[in-house]
């Protein structure tokens, strides 16, 4: 029988649920051997992926119920088989507080300025650049523009750009004194305090990861655009639609799962945001107003070493991301049916 | 008739316009890098009339940065101390220290590496999802593919506790291991390897091939788009990565990002000096972009290509 594709075999009728349950016991049964291969195959990945992703992940919710009090390498179990020793250590010194650190993230103020900084910026960068990319993927695909090549190529430049490496560039821009500013005064407006002022830091943060991104989601839309059947245009032309009414009936309406997707994607990556924040207004100045939730995170766990509280709010964050994604893998399994 | 040639060459200039003018604010951060690197600070950080165009101190701006004591960007001969005599000739075996690899040297290893080792791992495992059978098959990919919806950078405390019980702090490997089996990778390796046919694997068994010569004769060459594609999403994955390096690596070890991190988080900020650290870590990659741009682009497309 030939492999089955789908995941999930049960979506089909009753009778060939039966047939595909017979199929995969005697697909089992004689050839024994041919599981160890693929075991084999799997083995380096599978060891990796158990030590370093699946019980952190459950270690980090683990961790939220304790407070951290010391790394310790207290003997957990010993086992001297003569050949060799094995010695399992525990990893942390813990104390159990239940649900202690949940209860004081409820009334933690600076995680809740970090939750209100990333939502301000959230609500700012995403609808800006998801509007720019999908203006620039339109233009970019109008059969009358030239050097399109060119033009794309230079949009996406930024994607290479090192997160960190960037960030620097608009730390020197947007100083008082620095180029903005300046071409501000040239043309006789007044200069901006855009690392000074809490709004307008956060703006300075907006410009730069949308700067960082545009290129890359006009690169999905515009790959999306290509999707749209040429026909509806032609369509749309017969009925005595105009340019406007072209854009919001025909490549909207055809673009929808796709930008529903880099929607949900940049969305996930402004709770990610790290790197910029950190880069261009150090610790989230002036005054926390850029903190962001990992930059909380990030400070709570190794400044300050308080692990079990900073396991607690990475549950939070990983709950939201995980809703978030799962909106996502249901907008991508649309777009791909 | 006029009137609509007209408005459509008003719109046709105001898309080039546009384009252009993205084109242009793109640009600016970029020439800005460079341009200051070339610059003294006093030259760039004017609020009267700064400099535009670029100067000559790019080379004095280095050596500054080169000369600094808490950050080796760039890497320099080291100190080989460690010999072996050979009858007439003096063999170097402590092959780490024959260089130090400064921030730069270190990014790119750990990202090479880091793309090689994830390669194997990833296309080895989507080949084991895709062509085999075995007990658990369905239970473990789920738990592969779970994992996808998770921000894998985010679990860093626990990945911090297990470096330093493993006493892998301050070494490479803490930050190229973790992430090594890339969810995703395996993800679209399975999704790529299933287009093999089975007919080509079975008739290569036929002829007496063994099945690890299946994955590395047969399923390897037919992915090589795909594996293009997959080493860009990892190497840049890899290269971007701040949190994790920040919170494990400690001088000496420092990558780009947190190299960077500190020259910004000094007392006094060189502005000159950190425009040449940031010249040097982004004009390689984007040549690098400008080559082999039609790969980016599949990699970015597969990256957002989740089932």
């Amino acid at each position: 029988m030939a492999t089955r594709d789908s995941l999930s075999p049960f979506e089909t009728a009753p009778r060939d649920r039966l047939r595909y349950l017979r199929q995969a016991l005697s697909r089992r049964l004689p050839n024994a051997g041919e599981g160890i291969v693929g075991y084999l195959f799997l083995l380096p990945a599978l060891t990796l992926f158990g030590v370093f992703l699946a019980f952190p992940i459950l270690y980090t919710f683990y961790l939220s119920f304790f407070r951290f009090q010391g790394v310790s390498d207290e003997t957990l179990l010993w086992i001297d088989t003569g050949l060799f020793t094995y010695e399992l250590t525990s990893i942390a010194e813990l104390q159990f507080v239940g649900l202690q650190n949940y209860v004081t993230l409820l009334s933690d103020g600076l995680f809740h300025q970090a939750l209100f900084n990333t939502t301000f910026i959230l609500v700012v960068q995403v609808p800006l650049m998801v509007v720019l990319a999908l203006l620039f993927a339109v233009a970019l695909d109008a059969s009358f523009v030239r050097f399109k090549g060119i033009f794309r190529t230079v949009l996406a430049l930024p994607v290479s750009a090192n997160l960190v490496a960037y960030a620097t560039v608009f730390l020197l821009m947007m100083q008082d004194a620095g180029l903005v500013n300046y071409l501000l005064r040239s043309v006789g407006l007044p200069a901006i305090p855009w690392l000074t002022s809490s709004f307008w830091s956060r703006m300075t943060i907006v410009g730069a990861v949308t700067w960082r991104w545009t290129g890359y989601n006009m690169i999905i839309l515009l790959a999306g655009l290509q999707n749209v059947p040429q026909q509806l245009y032609e369509a749309a032309e017969i009925d005595g639609a105009n340019r406007w009414e072209k854009f919001r009936y025909v490549t909207v309406p055809q673009l929808r799962p796709v930008l529903l997707f880099v929607f949900v994607t940049s969305t996930i990556g402004t709770f990610k945001l790290f790197s910029e924040p950190v880069i261009i207004n150090g610790g989230g100045a002036p005054l926390d107003s850029t903190i962001t939730i990992v930059q909380y995170i990030y400070q709570t766990a190794f400044v300050n070493f308080r692990l079990g509280y900073a396991s607690a709010l990475t549950y939070v964050l990983i709950a939201v991301v995980s809703v978030l994604s799962i909106v996502q893998l249901r907008i991508g399994g649309a777009n791909s049916a | 008739m006029r009137e609509e040639t007209r408005r459509e060459a008003v719109w046709q200039f105001l898309t080039y316009a546009f384009v252009l003018l993205g084109a242009v604010v793109t640009l600016v951060p970029l020439y800005w890098i460079v341009v200051a690197s070339t610059l003294k600070e006093s030259e760039f950080l004017s609020s009267t009339a700064p400099r535009l165009l670029p100067g000559d101190s790019f080379l004095s701006n280095f050596q500054a940065l080169q000369a600094r004591d808490n950050v080796q960007f760039v890497g320099h001969p080291g100190e080989m101390t460690q010999y072996i005599e050979i009858g007439p000739l003096y063999v170097a075996y402590d092959v780490w220290h024959l260089w130090d690899l400064g921030a730069m040297g270190s990014s790119v290893f750990v990202a090479v590496v880091y793309t090689l080792l994830s390669l194997v791992l990833c296309s080895m495992a989507g080949f084991a999802f895709a062509k085999y059978e075995f007990r658990f098959k369905q239970p473990l990919f789920y738990a592969i593919l779970a994992t996808l919806i998770l921000p894998i950078q985010l679990l860093v405390i626990p990945l911090f506790l297990l470096m330093a019980q493993l006493d892998l702090t301050n070494s490479y490997w803490a930050i190229i291991l973790p992430w090594a089996a890339n969810p995703l990778g395996i993800f679209l390796m399975r999704q790529n390897m299933q287009s093999i046919p089975d007919a080509l694997l079975e008739s290569a068994r036929m002829d007496g091939a063994t099945e690890f010569q299946l994955y590395y004769k047969i399923a390897l060459p037919t992915m090589k788009s795909s594996l293009a594609a997959l080493a860009i999403i990892l190497f840049l994955f890899q290269w971007n990565l701040f949190l994790f390096p920040l919170v494990v690596l400690e001088q000496g070890k420092y990558t780009i990002p947190v190299a960077i991190n500190q020259l910004v988080g000094a007392q006094r900020v060189y502005y000159d000096q950190i425009m040449v650290a940031a010249t040097l870590s982004i004009v390689p990659i984007f040549l690098l972009f400008l080559v082999l741009q039609k790969q980016f682009v599949s990699g970015i497309l597969a990256g957002s290509v989740k089932e």
